[in-house]
Formats: structure tokens, C-alpha cells, sequence
């Protein structure tokens, strides 16, 4: 199959591994507050009936920006996938949830204006990561697409110890999980009310879920980068990865942006900055 | 050829000689209006009398050589650097014009000057169509801009009384000067041109003549003349080398030993031009003057002098240590800049900041000197100049009409003024959002940075990741409040109704041609850019063929997305749609709130400007200082290397 197929088989797939994916997470983030927790299929229910229900629109603008994102992130992975350079596709990813910043931001509401401008800050935070480590591999393999790197000979994880460290440690921005998940909020009763989210409804806040779950996908496959040389065991990276980000958002409270930034650059510059350092020096 | 060179820089210096003398505000519309069109047709039927060949070389027509004639100019920009700074107290300005007549004279009157080859005073090649270009065409339309700006800038300003009219001389002087500098080949000829430029742009700065600006005006200079000084230095240690003056065959390849001082000067002058740190400051006084000098420094003139001769230089410091300590000023200046924007309130000073570190990455790529990260420098000068003159246009329109230059007091935008909003969202969008020169510019250099060998190539990288997405972070701010929206009051609409047609002119254009430019990335880079930067290099760049149909398509719906989005809601107004929430507490349109014990409360939704994680004077002294101590390490390792 070509890269531009399996593109497309992305950005078909993407949003029901991330639904379930999803629906795990619920039952086992439930399981460890001793609870039953729903049905593995609920996401893909609650996104369904928001679809049916009436969306109640702050001004014109919010929608767009939301298909937006959700567009812009359908394709940053599309593309990641379908054999575009993958340095360039860290831009389109930035893109999107940029595009989710700013449907926030032209609410005017407090709530929704602070998560828009958490959002950015996470942004700020995560960001710089993510162009480092799709740099650092390929860098390692002298490769720039997807394929590409899973062809490679080269093993990737060995060379990117400190790479992947920091990856456990951002992934946890972009899933949306505390201590991280600054800018948005599951429970209503809170500081921030919902966050980013607090104005949109009905199908907009499907689209906002839906895109999410691309960028779950999106993930996997950045996982898959690393193990090259197995999809499977790639998988099985990401799925203990993932179980590890659950059990530290149910451990934790949610940290204040200064500490978020801060320590991301942290992490960012020193394990992954580190780690690049190292590949250049020792150098091939 | 000849002719038409000579034509380009006589008859913008001929206007501006007539408009000192018109004093009448309709004449002067005309004049205006009519030399703006003849440059801007001028330039384009230079490009393509010169077709899309390689270099070609020419002299004067006649075969006359300047002679003494540049003696006399810079003696002339000397006096007058003398006299304004006497009248004003000054003291650094005149002993560097001074130090550089002095060299002036020591060469000419002492007969160490080479003799110019009165065949090779000229050099015009695809960079120089790109230059020739971007001054021609943007230069002219902030020249009208101008018409609708200063007139309301006079009115909230009255005691510049009479002096509009020196305003457009130095404006259209500004152009002749721009003209001549891409085009000399000659470098006792570029320096003049160089040392005009200078002057033209310490004169717009105190413009206003307040206290402040002079002030501002001064430090421009001093700054621009230590440049000119290291300028004048260069050409007292180049006049006894075998190539003499000759820019093309000084840049043919990389510089031997004996030149590398040479070139570490002219650098000098490059960074101080382009306002690379340590030497930012002069550009951000700037931003105090009024905003068509702020779009023309940025985008068409002055600064982008400074790149021009650095990417000039880059082929002859490419692969050495002075290229690569050139880079890490560049660099460096952008993830600096970058992080001081964050903090910064003042739309005028973000625009600026981003000019430098735009600036800073032309200015990295030209250091290390590949094909494909000169590829990027030049594309980035070219959509840098259209985006950014838009946006400092826009930001112009903004002022004068909502008295302010405040980001947040420019929120809900997109409902107060929505035509405007369409035009500044296409600005951004062309200076940040994909394709513009800055994604494609990035991508490309992150790229180009992964073959850098050892610890630079590593640093490059971090400080590409950082300093790009510092600047999602203070475009995203700007975003936010330009489209947030509200209902308003239908006399609230009226103040878009004030603007200028000269302003709608100038900004539609360059709006336009945003998209254009955009549109015509893969044309631009298959028959100019890349073509040139083979010819510099002799080797062709690789990485920007790699750019494929999805990220064609994906960059130009990026690009398009936010003013087409703009464009339709603003159709759309006097919507009826939901109030926002606000923890079930009553909320309407103006901003009001339940407050906790009874009454109303107004909201005020303020950017995050990380206080208290990034102090940004702090970071703007650190990289200051670490940017001048690279740059002096640069100047010692070319003299070690001479010895």
C-alpha cells in the first residue's frame, strides 16, 4: 500500500482507535477510584447524542475555527502518515490546536478566555518538544517520512533514551491529563469552570472531542516512530505509556501554568536538548 | 540595462528633490501618486529588461567612472552628521562620520584606491531582482499610504507643522538610496548609498523632533555609523587585496585568510543595519515614529539592507568559524527576541521584535552559507517585506482611528472594524501561519540544520524549536483579540468609514499580494530563489524540492483560512446568538457580570504575558551581552586567523 493509502486509512481509522482508546481510559481511571466505570463504547454515545443536540452559538466565528481544528488535525496525522516530511507536519499539529485557542478565545467569556490562554501556554510549552524529537529521528535514520523510518535499519529507540523520557512527560500536555490539563477541566465545579470548552456545545463540542481523538492517534504513531523495527511492540509502548498518564492524572492535582511551562522547557531542554547534543556530537 | 539602473535611482532622488519644494497638500497627493506608479513600473520593467539570466555587470552609461564624486558625498553626509549632532550636543556621531572621512581621504587624495573597473561598477542578478522588487513595489505603496496616514497624523499632532513635506523627500530619498546599494557592485560606491540610507532613517526617526525621539534618532545613527566605520575599515583592508573592491569577486567563493577581517567587518555592518543583537535598540526606538517610516525601515529599506549584504557575504564566510559565530548572533537574536515579544503589550514593539528575529534567521542562514539555507534567507526577505509592511500599515490605520497601539485594547476587532480585521488577519497569517516564508522558511532550516555538524548544528536546532514556538505564542495573543467579538453599537462601525482611500489602497495591494506571493511560492522558488542560490553556491539546493501537493494544498488553506473566515462573519453582523457563560451569573454583550455580593462587575479579559516566568528587559540585556560577545569573538578569530 502506498503512504498516501495509508493516509487516508488514518484519518478514517484514527478517530474510533481514539474513541476507544478513550472509553479504556474511562473504565480504568473509574477501576482505580472503585468505581465500575461506563461501557467501553460510551465516548463514541456522548459524541453521537452531542451531534443531535442543539448547539448554542456564541458568535459566527467559533464554528469554523472548530472545524478548523479538527480538520488541521485530522491532516497534521494524514499527512504524518500519508508521507509528508514529518518536521513539517509538527507545524500543521501546532496549527490546530492553535485553531482551538482561538475558537476559545473570540467567546469573550472569562472562563473560556483563561483556557484559551492556558491553552496557548501549553502550547508554548509542548511545542518546542515536539520539533526537537521528530528532528532527533530523523536525524537518527536520515529519513523525513513515516515510512520511511519504519524501513529503517536503523533502531531508533536505543539512540533516544532522553527523548523518550521527555515524550512520557509532554504526551501528558497534549492528552489533556493533570497535572497538565491546565487549560481545561472535566468537572464543572472548578476553578475554571470547563476551560477552553465552557461555551461550546452540542455538535461543536463533538468536533473538539472528535479532534482529540486524532491527536490520541496521532501520538500512537509518533510512539510507533521510535520502535521502528516492531509495530507491535510500538503498540505496546504506547498502551503502557498511556496507562502510566492515567495513573498520574488520578494521583494529581492539576499544577498552576508557571510550574507547567517551566518544567517542560526543563525536561524539554535538558533531556531532549541533551539527547540531540549527544547525537550530533558523537555524530555520524 | 545601464539606463534603466541609473533611472531607478535618479528619479525617486529627482521627486524627492521636488517635493521639498511643493508645499501644497493636493499637488503633492499627485506628485506622489504618479512617481509611486512610474518606481513601481520602473522596477518591474528593470526585471525584465534583465530577464532571468545570470549576473550581468555594467558600468555608467558613457563608460564614466564616479571618480571623486563619492569623495564629495561622503564628505557632504560627514558635514551634515557633524552639524546635527553639535546643534544637539552629540558627541560619538561626529567622530565616527569623522573616522570614516578621514579613511575616505587617506584612500582617494593618498591614491590607495584601486581604480573601479568602469564595467563592473554595477552588479545585477536574481537577488538583486528580488531586491529591486521588494523596494519598488512595497516602497511605493507605503509612499501612499502615507498620503492618507500623515495627514491624520499632522492633526493629532500639530507642531510638526510644516515639515510633512521633508517627510516624503525622505521618503522617496530612502528609495534612491535603496535602489543604488542593491545594485553596486562597487563598494566605495555601496557605502555611500549605505551611509544615505543611515541618515535617511535617523532623520525619520526624529521626525517628530520630541526630546524622546531624537533621542531614539541618535542612537539609530550611532549604531548605523559603527556600522558604516567597520564598513569603511573593511574597504582600508580590502583596497590593497588582489580583487580590490569588488563585492561579486570578493563573494565568488570562500574568502582565503587574508579577507576574512575584511568580511568579519562588513558582517558588522550587516548586523547593525538589520538591528541583530546587540545592536536592537535602534529598531525598537523606532517604532516611536509615525508607522509608514516603521513599515518602510521594516519591510523594504533599511533593515533589509543589512540581510541583503549579508547573504551577499554569505558564499565567502561559508564553512568557516566566522560564518558560524555570525549564524549564532542571528540565531541566537531570534530565540532572544522572540522571548521578549511574549512580554510585550505594544503591538508596534511586537511587530518589531519579529522583524529582528525574521531578520535573525536571515541572518543565521546566511552565516552558514548552503545553498539551501540561502534558499530560505532570500524567501524569507521577500514574504517577511509584504506581510510585514501590511501589518505595520494596518497597525498605522489602527492607531490613528482607535488612538491606541495597545494589543489589548484592540480586541474585538473583528466586530468594531471588520474590513480592517480581514486585512491585519492576512498579514499575520502571511507573517507566521503556513505558507509564508516563515513555516516553509523554518521547516526548511530545521532541516538544512540537521547536516550542521557538532555542537552548532545541535544548538541551531534547540534554538529553532524554541524560537518558533515562542512565536506561535505572541501571534496567537494578537489573534485572540483581533477576532474575538461582541455585539456592538452601530456608531461603533463608523470609525472604519474614516479611513483613507490612500490607506484601503495600499493595504488591499499588499493584502493581495500576501496571497499572490503565497500562491506563487513554488514559480518564485523554481525560476528566481533557487536559481540563485545554485549560482551563488554552485550547487543546488535540495531540501525545498521536497515540498509536495498536501502541504501545498494544506499551507494555502492555512494561509486563507482566517481572513476568508473574517471576511464571512464580518457579512454576518448584528448576530442574535447565545450570551457567554458565566457561572449562570447575568452576563450581556458589554462585558457585565453579577458580581459575588449583588451589583454588576465589568470583565476584562488580559493576554497572559508570563510575568513573572519570563522577565523581558532581563532577557533583552542577556542577549545583548551574549550576542556581543559572540560577535567580538568573530572579529578575533577573522584577525587569528589572518595572522
Amino acid at each position: 500500500m502506498s503512504p498516501f493509502a495509508w493516509g487516508v486509512v488514518f484519518v478514517v481509522v484514527a478517530p474510533l482507535f481514539g474513541g476507544l482508546l478513550a472509553g479504556a481510559d474511562r473504565i480504568v481511571s473509574a477501576r482505580m477510584q472503585g468505581r465500575v466505570g461506563p461501557p467501553l463504547l460510551q465516548p463514541f454515545y456522548d459524541v453521537g447524542k452531542l451531534f443531535q443536540k442543539e448547539a448554542r452559538q456564541v458568535n459566527p466565528v467559533v464554528e469554523p475555527l472548530l472545524l478548523g481544528h479538527l480538520g488541521f488535525m485530522a491532516a497534521a496525522g494524514g499527512m504524518a502518515i500519508g508521507g509528508t516530511d514529518l518536521i513539517f507536519t509538527a507545524f500543521v499539529f501546532a496549527l490546530a490546536a492553535l485553531c482551538l485557542v482561538l475558537a476559545a478565545g473570540s467567546v469573550n467569556s472569562p472562563y473560556s478566555f483563561a483556557g484559551a490562554e492556558r491553552e496557548l501556554v501549553v502550547l508554548l510549552a509542548s511545542e518546542p518538544f515536539f520539533i526537537l524529537m521528530l528532528a532527533a529521528i530523523c536525524k537518527v535514520t536520515g529519513e523525513s517520512t513515516f515510512a520511511g523510518v519504519l524501513a529503517s535499519p536503523v533502531l531508533v529507540a536505543p539512540q533516544l533514551p532522553g527523548v523518550m523520557l521527555a515524550f512520557l512527560f509532554v504526551a501528558t500536555i497534549k492528552l489533556r491529563k493533570s497535572p497538565f490539563d491546565i487549560s481545561t477541566s472535566h468537572h464543572p465545579h472548578q476553578e475554571l469552570v470547563n476551560g477552553l470548552t465552557s461555551d461550546m456545545s452540542g455538535r461543536l463540542l463533538a468536533y473538539v472531542e472528535l479532534a482529540h481523538w486524532y491527536e490520541s492517534a496521532l501520538l500512537c504513531a509518533f510512539v510507533l516512530l521510535f520502535f521502528n523495527w516492531s509495530v507491535p511492540l510500538g503498540l505496546l509502548a504506547f498502551v503502557i505509556a498511556y496507562g502510566l498518564e492515567v495513573l498520574v492524572d488520578n494521583s494529581t492535582s492539576r499544577a498552576k501554568w508557571q510550574l507547567v511551562l517551566r518544567s517542560t522547557w526543563a525536561v524539554t531542554l535538558l533531556l531532549t536538548g541533551g539527547n540531540v547534543l549527544a547525537l550530533f556530537l558523537v555524530g555520524r | 540595462m545601464s539606463e534603466l539602473v541609473v533611472f531607478l535611482v535618479a528619479f525617486p532622488l529627482v521627486v524627492s528633490g521636488v517635493l521639498l519644494l511643493v508645499t501644497k497638500g493636493a499637488v503633492r497627493n499627485t506628485i506622489v501618486v504618479v512617481a509611486c506608479g512610474v518606481v513601481a513600473a520602473a522596477s518591474i520593467v528593470t526585471v525584465f529588461a534583465f530577464g532571468n539570466g545570470d549576473a550581468v555587470f555594467f558600468g555608467l552609461p558613457g563608460g564614466l567612472t564616479p571618480g571623486h564624486a563619492i569623495l564629495v558625498m561622503e564628505a557632504a553626509i560627514a558635514i551634515f552628521v557633524v552639524v546635527v549632532s553639535v546643534q544637539n550636543g552629540r558627541i560619538m556621531a561626529p567622530i565616527m562620520a569623522l573616522a570614516q572621512l578621514g579613511i575616505a581621504l587617506y584612500l582617494d587624495l593618498g591614491g590607495h584606491l584601486p581604480e573601479p573597473d568602469p564595467q563592473r561598477l554595477f552588479w545585477f542578478d536574481r537577488l538583486t531582482t528580488v531586491m529591486v522588487l521588494v523596494i519598488g513595489i512595497v516602497g511605493p505603496l507605503i509612499c501612499i499610504h502615507a498620503l492618507g496616514y500623515m495627514r491624520d497624523y499632522q492633526r493629532s499632532n500639530p507642531q510638526i507643522g510644516g515639515r510633512r513635506t521633508s517627510f516624503f523627500f525622505l521618503l522617496f530619498l530612502f528609495l534612491a538610496a535603496m535602489f543604488g546599494l542593491v545594485v553596486s557592485n562597487d563598494l566605495s560606491m555601496l557605502l555611500v548609498f549605505w551611509e544615505v540610507t543611515t541618515l535617511c532613517s535617523f532623520l525619520l526617526i526624529g521626525y517628530t523632533r520630541t526630546k524622546e525621539t531624537v533621542g531614539y534618532a541618535f542612537n539609530a545613527l550611532n549604531m548605523n555609523l559603527l556600522g558604516g566605520v567597520g564598513f569603511s575599515v573593511a574597504i582600508l583592508l580590502l583596497a590593497g587585496q588582489p580583487g580590490g573592491l569588488d563585492l561579486a569577486r570578493l563573494t565568488a567563493g570562500p574568502a582565503g585568510a587574508a579577507l576574512l577581517p575584511a568580511i568579519a567587518l562588513l558582517c558588522l555592518a550587516g548586523i547593525t543595519k538589520s538591528a541583530q543583537m546587540p545592536f536592537s535598540s535602534w529598531l525598537l526606538g523606532a517604532m516611536y515614529a509615525p508607522s509608514p517610516t516603521s513599515a518602510l525601515l521594516h519591510s523594504s529599506t533599511m533593515v533589509k539592507a543589512g540581510v541583503f549584504l549579508l547573504l551577499r557575504l554569505s558564499p565567502a564566510m561559508a564553512g568557516s568559524t566566522v560564518g558560524t559565530l555570525v549564524a549564532f548572533v542571528g540565531l541566537l537574536t531570534f530565540l532572544f527576541v522572540s522571548l521578549v515579544a511574549v512580554t510585550e503589550q505594544n503591538t508596534k514593539k511586537v511587530l518589531a521584535y519579529s522583524t529582528i528575529g525574521s531578520l535573525g534567521l536571515v541572518t543565521g542562514c546566511a552565516g552558514i552559507g548552503t545553498p539551501e539555507l540561502v534558499w530560505v534567507g532570500v524567501m524569507i526577505v521577500i514574504f517577511h517585506a509584504v506581510a510585514k509592511a501590511l501589518l505595520f500599515l494596518v497597525v498605522g490605520t489602527l492607531e490613528n482611528r482607535l488612538y491606541t497601539k495597545d494589543m489589548e485594547n484592540f480586541d474585538t476587532l473583528l466586530s468594531r472594524m471588520p474590513r480592517v480585521s480581514v486585512l491585519a488577519l492576512a498579514g499575520i497569517a502571511g507573517m507566521f501561519i503556513a505558507p509564508f516564508g516563515i513555516v516553509v522558511a523554518k521547516w526548511t532550516a530545521i532541516r538544512a540544520f540537521l547536516e550542521v555538524p557538532g555542537f552548532a548544528g545541535a544548538s541551531f536546532l534547540v534554538i529553532m524549536a524554541f524560537g518558533s514556538s515562542l512565536t506561535i505564542f505572541y501571534w496567537g495573543k494578537l489573534l485572540i483579540k483581533v477576532l474575538s467579538m461582541r455585539n456592538i453599537e452601530p456608531y461603533e462601525r463608523s470609525v472604519e468609514d474614516r479611513v483613507t482611500r490612500y490607506e484601503w489602497f495600499a493595504e488591499i495591494v499588499l493584502a493581495v499580494g500576501v496571497i499572490g506571493v503565497t500562491a506563487c511560492l513554488g514559480l518564485i522558488s523554481d525560476h528566481v530563489v533557487g536559481p540563485y542560490a545554485t549560482a551563488a553556491f554552485s550547487a543546488a539546493p535540495r531540501v525545498f524540492l521536497h515540498l509536495d501537493p498536501a502541504m501545498v494544498v494544506v499551507m494555502l488553506v492555512a494561509v486563507l483560512f482566517l481572513p476568508a473566515l473574517a471576511l464571512w462573519s464580518a457579512r454576518r453582523s448584528g448576530y442574535d446568538e447565545a450570551d457567554f457563560y458565566t457561572s449562570g451569573r447575568t452576563a450581556n454583550a458589554g462585558h457585565l457580570m453579577g458580581a459575588a455580593l449583588g451589583g454588576t462587575q465589568t470583565v476584562t479579559l488580559r493576554n497572559y504575558y508570563l510575568d513573572g516566568v519570563v522577565n523581558g528587559a532581563l532577557v533583552f540585556r542577556t542577549g545583548t551581552l551574549v550576542c556581543g560577545a559572540v560577535l567580538l569573538a568573530a572579529g578575533l578569530v577573522a584577525l587569528a586567523v589572518a595572522r
